[in-house]
């Protein structure tokens, strides 16, 4: 085992991984239970989740891990048994205890700081009064375990593998005790593929006792036969212990598909060959010295059998030394090198299949790689509609051959597309998991109570948007409890549940995505929000603002509105960072309040970053994009249509209603005169928030598919653009950004203008405006 | 440009002219050299911004190095041309009349610039030195992209 740190630590990485599904499915099975949802399956996955986490946290010897897992895991067997009931305090302690798992896993990954003692020790305490509460006979058992556990600090004892809900079992009952069990383990090729290492099993099932191993080579064939992924060996472990035989079995619980094991009790007389002599339990099993003893047996007779051996296997099998050393070696420590064809990104070693959950076929695919196939296809898009433009160019008639041939490959173009986005597409379940730790922490510290429920959890939307969606709803979420709810006493003095709801909400409106956060508190003060703008100067004292106008002003930069900086928000940063994040992904954030009843705040993003239907216009002789999204109808001006508000502020009459008319080249700068409406065409928009104006522009060349060129890469944030597409002519067209684009064409009403700009020296511009 | 360190290191530059002027940049930070392509103009851009192009798939941003230096410059012609360069992490488009040369050059051979106080070319401006009786000015790219106010936007 040469270079057995790498191998290690690359099992370590996925162990991490599967850890953190673990502990996803953990909490949401808690909170499954917590819902009255549950069923016994439910209650015996949270188990797993928790033991699992145990057993592979032991393997690496990440002790304070195990210990807290340990404890944990014995209230849940409690509960499992039904030897405990279940109820709300319970699964509260229990939920609490799943959050500190998780800082204990995050701890020993080495990414966060090391676990609040005081909390995890506190949470120790619970669980154990909770375990012990109100069980008999077997709990004397279960009790002295956990305090072994616990108290041992510094070595831990794996008394944990002795489950006292199986100890009540007759049957295993009837065990000689004292005496112990003959194990009888061989594993296949394909227990190696999955990263197992037989090395770690026995040095697991000697900490249950005292072992005798003794190493079976007889299946090894000769070295022109052998296979070095194959498992040739296999084990015979006389163990003397008081396990029973389920903690025995429980040792290959991962392993049981991928191995012939058999556990008989052992037999009087002494075993055969005694390879390894036992270690005391706490100590380090010598894995190393072991492995050399059967290297070295191994070697002998094999090497006779092969006298000249064939040089051309051996160069197959290991260029280096005695290719019997390294076949050996190949398969005890075959963690390091999963076969190529298992390996679907060689770059990572995070590839290698995990042996849990038999469900859907699934890759991991280096994220590197999709993001290059989506480039790529978006080149393709560009390019197929460049081709297309010069085929209409050319003045080909629409029914030849290579018009129609051109739409098909247009049609199959777009299906690439689509297929390829769909790859990186992701429910926000990732993201809406953290959120009920999140929810429960902060109700914690604000000391309210809080009920959160998520709903829409498998809405897809692309992996990038995903990864940006965390940020600003935790923000919103923590806004929701620390400002929303009320505290329980002011909810009961104003006829409310003393519990508060949040509810979190994701799903799919007309080709974007929507996320909600609502809750039932306090709703938005506006007059206190009113108040807090005048005397920060963002509005003038008389300003006229509708009511909701009011609540958008939470949005403008250093505005907080609670009373005292609490830890959990108003640090100062406000919504105005929500936002800023939200319109930096192509988003839109809005909020609908009622006083005394809750508000609502509306997240609408797009589904992908990477393509867009629009519209193709021209301004100014420019060529821009139009999010179709926005649009509601396009028309052609009448003169007698067009009404002109004060001096020059146009309307335009769009169904009885009237609709400010908006020249877009010129509020871009890019001519100085406004056209005549009724030379141009009217594009009826309507933003997120549901306002309707009609932007102006010259033409409208067409409709079409444009893949989104970030301006950010190499410039910066282009106020009124949202980002670029390439045309069919090879140029580079601006997308607008209609909201940005109405708002600034506003922006000169209620609010000033030079304070939604914080860039800009406020003191200068006092006497400007 | 840790490995010039030692003065006496030459390095590579590659010279260009805007209007009668000559200066030189480093040529490890430029990418490629293309003629002049209409560039799509960016809404309330400063002037030297000329707007964007597409190279090979990505949003270049072009500026007009002869405005930012504050020089007069006359509308790009298809004798312009575009060096791209890296900067500071980004792309960006250079527009200059003419590529005239590369030089090989020695860090001695750069002389501080003197003090002219308001020509704005002074803040680009690394040094000068002087090549077959001509002056060519080293210029310090990384200040060419002015610190965008997207912070604030």
């Amino acid at each position: 085992m040469r270079d057995a740190v790498d191998p290690f630590e690359a099992i370590k990485v996925v162990f991490f991984q599967e850890c953190d599904e673990l502990l996803g499915d953990l909490e949401a099975g808690l909170l499954a239970i917590e819902s009255g949802a549950a069923d016994g399956e439910t209650v015996n996955a949270v188990f797993r989740a928790v033991h699992s986490v145990k057993g592979g946290a032991g393997a690496f010897g990440l002790e304070a891990l195990v210990r807290f897992a340990h404890v944990f895991e014995t209230l849940l067997d409690e509960i499992r048994s039904g030897r405990k009931p279940c109820d709300d305090l319970t699964v509260k302690t229990l939920l609490r205890a799943s959050d500190v798992l998780a800082d204990h896993v995050a701890a020993a990954r080495g990414q966060a700081a090391p676990v609040d003692e005081a909390r995890s020790a506190g949470l120790v305490v619970e669980l154990e009064m909770l375990t012990h509460g109100e069980t008999s006979a077997p709990a004397a058992e279960t009790s002295m375990t956990v305090e072994a556990a616990v108290e041992d600090e510094f070595g831990f004892r794996p008394v944990a593998f002795s489950f006292p809900g199986l100890g009540d079992d007759p049957a295993v009952e009837a065990a000689p005790a004292g005496e112990g069990w003959r194990v009888v383990f061989r594993p296949h090729g394909q227990m190696y593929v999955n990263a197992n290492e037989s090395g770690l099993l026995l040095r697991e099932m000697s900490r249950l006792g005292e072992t005798t191993v003794s190493l079976d080579i007889s299946a090894v064939p000769d070295l022109s036969d052998l296979v070095a992924e194959e498992g040739y060996l296999a084990w015979t472990v006389d163990l003397v212990t008081d396990a029973v035989e389920a903690a025995i079995r429980d040792v290959f619980e991962f392993v049981e598909s991928d191995c012939d094991l058999s556990v008989t009790p052992l037999p009087a007389g002494p075993a055969r060959v005694t390879v390894e002599p036992a270690p005391a339990p706490a100590e380090e099993f010598d894995v190393a010295a072991l492995l050399m003893r059967a290297q070295a047996e191994v070697e002998a007779p094999v090497t006779a059998a092969t006298p000249t051996p064939d040089p051309l296997p051996i160069a197959k099998v290991a260029p280096d030394a005695s290719g019997v050393n390294a076949a050996v070696e190949a398969s005890i420590a075959k963690a390091a090198a999963a076969p190529p064809a298992n390996n679907v990104t060689p770059a990572s070693p995070a590839a290698t299949a995990a042996p849990l959950a038999p469900a859907a076929v699934t890759i991991r695919v280096d994220l590197d790689r999709v993001d290059r196939l989506i480039n790529v296809v978006g080149e393709l898009v560009i390019q197929q509609a460049m081709v297309a433009q010069r085929v209409v160019e050319s003045g080909l008639a629409r029914s030849s051959g290579i018009s129609v041939g051109l739409e098909d490959l247009e049609l199959l173009t777009r299906e690439i597309q689509d297929s390829v986005m769909a790859i990186r597409a992701q429910p926000v379940k990732s993201v809406f998991q953290r959120m009920p730790r999140l929810a429960r922490e902060v109700g914690e510290m604000t000391g309210k109570r809080v009920r959160l429920i998520t709903a829409g959890e498998d809405t897809e939307v692309d992996k990038t948007v995903v990864e940006r969606l965390a940020e600003p709803i935790t923000h919103m979420l923590r806004n929701a409890i620390d400002h929303g709810l009320e505290t329980p006493s002011e909810r009961i003095a104003a006829g409310k549940p003393a519990e508060g709801t949040v509810r979190l909400a994701a799903l799919h409106r007309s080709g974007r995505i929507v996320i909600e956060i609502s809750d039932d508190g306090r709703g938005i003060n506006r007059e206190r929000v009113r108040a807090i703008a005048v005397s920060r100067g963002l509005i003038a004292e008389d300003a006229v603002l509708t009511d909701d106008e009011v609540d958008n002003l939470i949005f403008l930069p250093g505005f907080s509105t609670a009373e005292v900086v609490s830890d959990v928000s108003g640090r100062g940063v406000g919504m105005d960072v929500v936002r800023r994040s939200i319109q930096a992904l192509g988003g839109r954030i809005t909020i609908a309040s009622n006083p005394g009843k809750g508000s609502t705040f509306t997240l609408s993003l797009p589904l992908t970053l990477a393509v867009l239907d629009g519209m193709v216009v021209t301004a100014a002789e420019q060529t821009l994009v139009a999010p179709l999204t926005a649009i509601v109808e396009s028309l052609t001006p009448r003169p007698q249509d067009i009404h002109h508000v004060g001096g020059h502020d146009a309307v335009i009459r769009f169904r009885d209603e009237f609709v400010p008319l908006i020249d877009v080249a010129l509020g871009m700068g890019f001519r100085e005169v406004p056209i005549l409406p009724e030379t141009g065409v009217a594009v009826v928009i309507e933003t997120e928030s549901g306002q309707r104006a009609a932007l102006l522009f010259d033409a409208i060349q067409g409709q079409r598919q444009v893949v989104i060129k970030s301006l950010e890469t190499n410039y910066q944030q282009v106020d009124g653009v949202a980002a670029a597409t390439i045309l069919g002519d090879g140029r580079v067209a601006l997308i607008l950004d209609c909201d940005s684009i109405v708002a600034s064409s506003r922006k000169k009403t209620a609010i000033r203008p030079e304070l939604v700009r914080p860039d800009v020296h406020r003191p200068d511009f006092k006497f400007a405006s | 440009m840790t490995e010039v360190s030692n003065a006496s290191v030459s390095r590579e530059l590659i010279a260009f002219r805007i209007g009668k002027q000559e200066f030189c940049v480093d040529i490890m930070s430029v990418r490629e050299i293309r003629g002049w392509t209409p560039a799509t103009p960016l809404p309330r851009a400063p002037g030297f911004m000329k707007g964007v192009i597409n190279l090979r798939g990505a949003v270049l941003p072009i500026i007009d190095l002869g405005a930012r230096f504050g020089l007069s410059t006359s509308e790009p012609t298809a004798r312009h041309v575009i060096m791209v360069a890296h900067v500071g992490g980004r792309m960006v488009g250079l527009l200059v009349d003419a590529v005239s040369d590369i030089i090989q050059l020695t860090d001695e051979a750069v002389q501080p610039t003197p003090d002219i106080a308001s020509d704005p070319v002074k803040s680009f401006v690394k040094g000068l030195f002087a090549l077959d009786g001509r002056m060519i000015s080293l210029i310090e790219l990384d200040r060419i992209i002015p610190e965008t106010e997207a912070e604030a936007a």
